[in-house]
């Protein structure tokens, strides 16, 4: 990050919190339709990923699955 | 808790479903990043990080036993004795998620010093994040990410709390926090 980046930001993060602080009802709204996306983006992500050659493999490794038994549906994997 | 549950976020639901479930076993707390999430904050995460007290191996088996009954399950594991052993109690956070989904997490530790201990002690709720769930201090948070963490997201997210938590914010508690992580952490 260079320093207009990090200045311009952080002036967005000061003037969300204060609007947050005055309107927070409002801003819940928005906030939890911008989380939900991100999970949405996530989870079809990795459907799409667990579908392509060597995509378990990869998911196991992003997250350091361990438990694998714990997450055999997203992964693919029919009849262990 | 005046509240719709169409209110809540992914995050939101998960944090307070697994806080349900824990409460019922022992005191925790919900510390950092999703303090200023759950605060407003506007930005991504992938985990929560929650502290809980040192527990036998016995207790610990009953709290995994039910958050596994409500559809939780531990990413290293499924075996709550080596849970336990192999990690928690060699200080290694585990993590929790939804039977089937990588995400979002919960990152579980055992508290390993008093500052930790003193999170706990000094656990509050913050009625205007709509959640009815235990989190630490507003200035234990600050601190935190002010004096140990301090990448730019964490300086980002004491900007947020010091703004909306601005009539809560103790410069002089803050001080004596920041003091401690030195002495205990740095």
């Amino acid at each position: 990050m260079n320093a207009t980046r990090d200045k311009t930001h952080m002036e967005f993060v000061e003037n969300w919190a204060k609007k947050f602080r005055e309107s927070p009802a409002e801003c819940k709204k928005i906030q939890n339709e911008f989380i939900n996306a991100l999970f949405e983006k996530n989870a079809n992500f990795l459907k799409r990923l667990a579908a392509q050659p060597g995509g378990p493999e990869k998911i196991i490794r992003l997250y350091r699955i361990k438990n694998v038994k714990a997450y055999e549906e997203l992964l693919g994997i029919e009849n262990p | 808790m005046n509240r719709e549950v169409s209110d809540m976020n992914i995050l939101d639901s998960f944090c307070e479903k697994f806080c349900n479930v824990v409460k019922k076993h022992m005191d925790y707390v919900v510390v950092s990043g999703f303090v200023a999430i759950a605060s407003g904050r506007i930005r991504g995460t992938e985990d929560i990080d929650m502290i809980i007290p040192k527990i036998s191996r016995e207790k610990f088996i009953k709290l995994h036993e039910e958050l596994v009954e409500n559809g939780f399950q531990c990413m290293q594991s499924d075996n709550p004795e080596e849970i336990h052993d192999l990690y928690l109690k060699e200080k290694t956070s585990v993590r929790y998620t939804y039977k089937n989904r990588p995400v979002p997490e919960m990152e579980v530790a055992f508290s390993k010093d008093i500052l930790d201990g003193y999170q706990i002690k000094t656990k509050t709720k913050l009625p205007i994040t709509g959640l009815d769930i235990w989190f630490s201090s507003i200035n234990m948070n600050i601190a935190f990410k002010e004096e140990y963490l301090k990448s730019g997201k964490d300086l980002e997210d004491a900007r947020h709390l010091r703004i909306v938590f601005s009539d809560m914010v103790d410069e002089k508690e803050i001080e004596a926090i920041k003091e401690m992580i030195r002495k205990l952490r740095l």
